[in-house]
């Protein structure tokens, strides 16, 4: 028999991190969804709770709790804001590079920094030519002496201007199939963060442009082997990039249950609440399905990677299986809440916003069927 | 500096009341209501641990309960405590506060040297606010209930303050003492991540009534001075009528019954 | 009257009556040399059970000063006052109040001890039944004679009314919140004795009472409310709790609470409404996101119009209101005060 179960410890920290969401995230969704501006409170309280150490080895500073504890964790705080957790992600997606390809002495100087939330960090590689193919970036860098000159902009960036630590993808002017991962540090002459994005949903959280204008890179922040960056940049993105969409994804299905259930045994039609109705009954459990098989699939993904088994398809599959769900889960609440479900004040309107961003973050869905195609024929 | 703790698993206070006695069976029918740490229980532990700070002391945690229970003692541990004591055995249920209050004091005995005891000073299901004092009287010690500040714990004998009906006082207490602790007393530390990794390495033993060298007659249901009688209902004699409609059209109709009774002006 | 020689849990040997035949006592306090109301209440009510038992009341009190409250529990009903007096036990000491209160139970038998649910009331009548070696029910609402006699102590629980035994030990002991019991009428013609007790030599303590400290406290807008709005965990959060507070205000009403809301923090216990909270008897009431467990409701009383909003139709406190509303608390709170408000308006104009 499989042990389905979580252990005392995983179910401690699941409420460590419901605690952290209901009472330290919570009270900034409003303000969030107002100006749309990421809370500098908010950022504090999550370096604070530990929450970026969770993916850094203890040596550097980190709790190395493994991936199932950042699913735990993405999980909670996305069931309370999905902004939030997509912020969360994305500072892992900017550390992981790091933690697997990084020298000795670039672990040394970030890493301990990016676990307290001194440092923030991102990984930069859409552009306007290329996101879900990254080789047709145009970013690109040659070289100077033992520096590089990096030219080019980039877009769709979450973190786009709260991080100071990035993880930038360039092609080289030479031969386009060479790719160089570079850490650039915010202050380095020639980069800047440009434009920032309004986005229709998962409001608070940062999403903006990037350029680098001539930008001086020296050999101490290349990441990786020169020529080898895309290996470096997709490692990333391919297991903590999707891994951390499931999570986002799982807590917003999470949040549109919730909410359906409470108000359908609220509402009264027919003299008894609507929660008695045959097709509402189904509506709910459509989304608890979905919220049963999404969470077997995350957690099977995260325990891959947590055995050190390379997981980057079955997060595919728990990408896209999640983030579609949550979309399909937000449509359902809005329907369920019937004319208040276009209503503000009411959450499930803000869910499907938010669902709205899921989908083309870390791999579109029609990426991800791709990959999942390519691999079941492989 | 030597302190126990003496925490309990609760059902979670925020959906207790969907456990019901069933009228028919006269048992508990808890439901799915999950078990969490005593509310007040948390403050006891966080103040134990500011002294464990403060003076270098260990701190025990020790509880009485199901073998679920043990997970209660484990979240102390990641609060800071350095071990977990729990007290589980058949012969312990259906205990009222008095038999638990004894088992509890038997518990320390085994343990041995203590300087100090705290407990939340009520549980949110029992709220009976006895343990503190029947296991401090159990034990031979003093004890002081609804502590909600310690002023001065520099020595053997320390000044707390408590309240009372119209104000408060303040109480000198000689240790070993039991401290009961209000909500006042302290703003307990969130559970954090790196408490949970700490409590890894922390030891949570179970003591059977063996291990306490209690006879059965002395714990649990038979031990318990009080039994549960009777279960009946109370009657309020009132019948409801629930107002219909958009929460609009229900505010309107409630702004009407509350001004035609007087209520509202 | 049989008698037996049993060892206690303290392995000390007890003497035990097994055939019921003591008399009804309360540990009664005072202030200011008054008797407190509480105390008042259970005389009263330890008057009604020992008429029926046929058996005496006995009150037992410590402190100074103490004549004059001793003469008047004997109008409410007292047969024999046991009056310790001293300077040293002038205010409340647990150790010297327990041990002289343990010895004359042991040497005078009585079959019930009362004592009220005061913060003395909640430290020292554990501690005396400890070493009694006897049953307590903490916080009850009723007292009523069982079969054999023994004492039905109820307390609400689990949504229902639970009475709670004490069949072998003895005194069965009980505490009671003030309000719960009516005051007795004082019969000035009454007779009965005050007994003073010897205090005995050498009493030390571990633990002593070494400064009061009156404070200055609002008038209690509870007990004297009209109209009282109570809140519970239905509220929700912080912002929810406010919206319940305003609610209040635009009602002119006082605001209480269940358990939880003291829990997370969000009003004080002084403000806690029920059976070991504040005892109110307002005209109006209205329940907002709690779900009427008895532990709070047994605590209004004689309430005209009885209201609750929580956004579960089978919430048990639908049972126990004259008119009900379903709504979630966040979204309907806001609406009702803006109604409020027009309503207030529209009077003032007019």
């Amino acid at each position: 028999m499989i042990d389905f179960t979580f252990s005392e410890e995983q179910d401690l920290f699941r409420k460590a991190a419901r605690d952290f969401a209901e009472n330290e995230v919570a009270k900034y969704v409003p303000e969030m969804e107002k100006t749309g501006k990421v809370p500098a409170g908010l950022v504090k309280a999550i370096g604070k709770a530990e929450m970026l150490a969770i993916t850094i080895p203890e040596e550097y500073g980190g709790l190395e709790l493994g991936y199932t504890a950042r699913l735990i964790a993405l999980e909670e705080i996305s069931r309370i804001s999905v902004a939030t957790a997509m912020m969360l992600q994305v500072f892992a997606l900017g550390i992981e590079p790091i933690v697997k390809f990084g020298t000795e002495e670039q672990k040394k100087k970030y890493l301990p920094g990016l676990a307290t939330g001194e440092k923030l960090g991102t990984a930069a590689v859409t552009e306007a030519t290329g996101g879900s193919d990254p080789t047709g970036i145009r970013t690109s860098y040659r070289k100077d002496g033992d520096d590089y000159i990096v030219n080019g902009r980039k877009c769709f960036i979450t973190n786009s201007h709260i991080a100071n630590t990035l993880v930038v993808l360039a092609k080289s002017d030479e031969n386009p199939k060479d790719f160089c991962a570079f850490i650039v540090e915010k202050g380095m002459p020639g980069f800047k963060a440009t434009h920032e994005e309004h986005k229709v949903g998962m409001k608070g959280c940062n999403t903006g442009e990037l350029s680098f204008e001539d930008l001086r890179i020296p050999k101490a922040n290349l990441l990786g082997q020169e020529g080898k960056g895309l290996r470096v940049t997709m490692a990333a993105i391919g297991e903590i990039g999707r891994g951390g969409m499931v999570g986002c994804a799982l807590g917003l299905q999470a949040a549109c249950l919730e909410e359906s259930i409470k108000f359908a045994n609220d509402r009264i039609l027919y003299g008894k609440p609507i929660s008695k109705l045959p097709e509402i009954q189904g509506k709910i459990a459509d989304m608890r399905i979905d919220l049963e098989a999404g969470r077997l699939l995350g957690y099977r993904a995260a325990s891959l990677q947590d055995s050190g088994t390379p997981a980057s398809n079955e997060f595919a599959v728990a990408k896209y299986y999640t983030t579609e769900a949550a979309i399909k889960a937000a449509k359902t609440s809005v329907d369920i809440h019937g004319g208040y479900g276009c209503m503000e004040e009411y959450a499930v309107t803000r869910f499907y916003r938010d669902a709205a961003v899921l989908g083309p973050s870390a791999g579109t869905s029609a990426i991800m069927k791709v990959i999942i195609g390519r691999w079941a024929l492989s | 500096m030597k302190i126990v703790v003496c925490v309990k698993a609760v059902p979670d206070p925020k959906e207790a009341d969907k456990i019901r006695i069933d009228p028919e069976t006269k048992t508990l029918m808890r439901g799915d209501v999950p078990i969490v740490l005593n509310p007040l229980d948390k403050h006891a532990v966080e103040a134990a641990v500011q002294l464990k700070r403060k003076y270098d002391a260990t701190v025990t945690i020790l509880s009485m309960g199901p073998p679920a229970a043990g997970n209660i003692v484990k979240e102390c541990l990641a609060l800071g405590a350095d071990q977990g004591i729990l007290l589980s055995d058949r012969a312990f249920g259906g205990a009222d506060a008095y038999a638990t209050a004894y088992t509890l004091a038997k518990g320390i005995e085994k343990i041995g040297e203590f300087h100090l005891i705290f407990c939340g000073m009520a549980s949110s299901d029992g709220a009976t606010e006895w343990v503190g004092p029947q296991v401090a009287t159990f034990l031979g010690v003093p004890v002081v209930t609804m502590v909600n500040e310690i002023m001065d714990d520099s020595n053997d004998e320390w000044l707390v303050k408590t309240a009372w009906e119209d104000g408060h006082r303040k109480v000198a207490v000689q240790l070993p003492a039991v401290l009961t602790v209000a909500r006042e007393i302290n703003k307990p530390k969130s559970l954090s991540f790196s408490g949970i990794i700490k409590a890894r390495k922390k030891e949570i033993i179970t003591w059977s009534g063996d291990d306490l060298g209690v006879s059965p007659e002395m714990v649990g249901f038979k031990g318990s001075p009080t039994i549960v009688g009777g279960f009946g209902t109370l009657e309020t004699g009132r019948n409801v009528e629930f107002l219909e409609g958009t929460a609009e059209e229900m505010a309107e109709r409630l702004v009407g019954i509350l001004s035609d009774s007087g209520a509202i002006g | 009257m049989v008698s037996c020689l049993i060892q206690g849990q303290l392995g000390e040997v007890i003497m035990m009556n097994v055939i019921n035949s003591g008399a009804v006592w309360v540990v009664a306090e005072v202030k200011d040399a008054s008797p407190q109301p509480v105390s008042l209440q259970l005389v009263g009510k330890a008057r009604l059970l020992a008429d029926t038992l046929n058996v005496s009341v006995g009150v037992v009190l410590l402190g100074e000063n103490l004549e004059g409250a001793a003469k008047l529990f004997i109008t409410a009903g007292a047969d024999t006052v046991y009056l310790a007096e001293s300077a040293d036990l002038a205010v409340y000491q647990s150790d010297m109040y327990a041990e002289i209160i343990v010895g004359l139970v042991r040497e005078r038998r009585p079959d019930i001890l009362l004592l009220g649910s005061t913060y003395m009331g909640r430290e020292l009548a554990p501690i005396l039944a400890a070493r009694l070696e006897t049953g307590l029910t903490a916080h009850c609402i009723d007292l009523v004679l069982g079969d054999n006699n023994v004492l039905k102590q109820q307390i609400p629980a689990y949504g229902g009314l639970i009475s709670i035994l004490c069949p072998e030990k003895r005194p069965q002991m009980a505490t009671v919140a003030s309000g719960v019991f009516s005051t007795p009428a004082f019969d000035r013609a009454r007779s009965g004795k005050i007994e003073r007790i010897a205090i005995p030599v050498g009493l030390t303590t571990r633990v002593k009472t070494v400064e009061m400290v009156r404070e200055i406290k609002e008038e209690e807008l509870l007990e004297s409310a009209r109209f009282i709005v109570a809140g519970g965990a239905g509220a929700g959060d912080w912002e929810g709790w406010s919206q319940i507070r305003q609610l209040s205000d635009s009602l002119n009403a006082a605001l209480g609470c269940t358990r939880p809301v003291v829990d997370e923090g969000w009003a004080e216990l002084e403000t806690m409404i029920g059976q070991s909270g504040k005892m109110v008897s307002p005209q109006f009431y209205l329940g907002v996101g709690l779900s009427g467990e008895l532990q709070h409701m047994v605590g209004i009383k004689g309430a005209q119009i009885m209201i609750a909003i929580n956004n579960d139709r089978k919430s048990p406190v639908f049972e126990q209101v004259d008119f009900g509303i379903v709504a979630d608390t966040k979204t309907f709170i806001p609406v009702l005060i803006k109604k409020i408000k027009e309503h207030v308006n529209k009077q003032v104009v007019s």
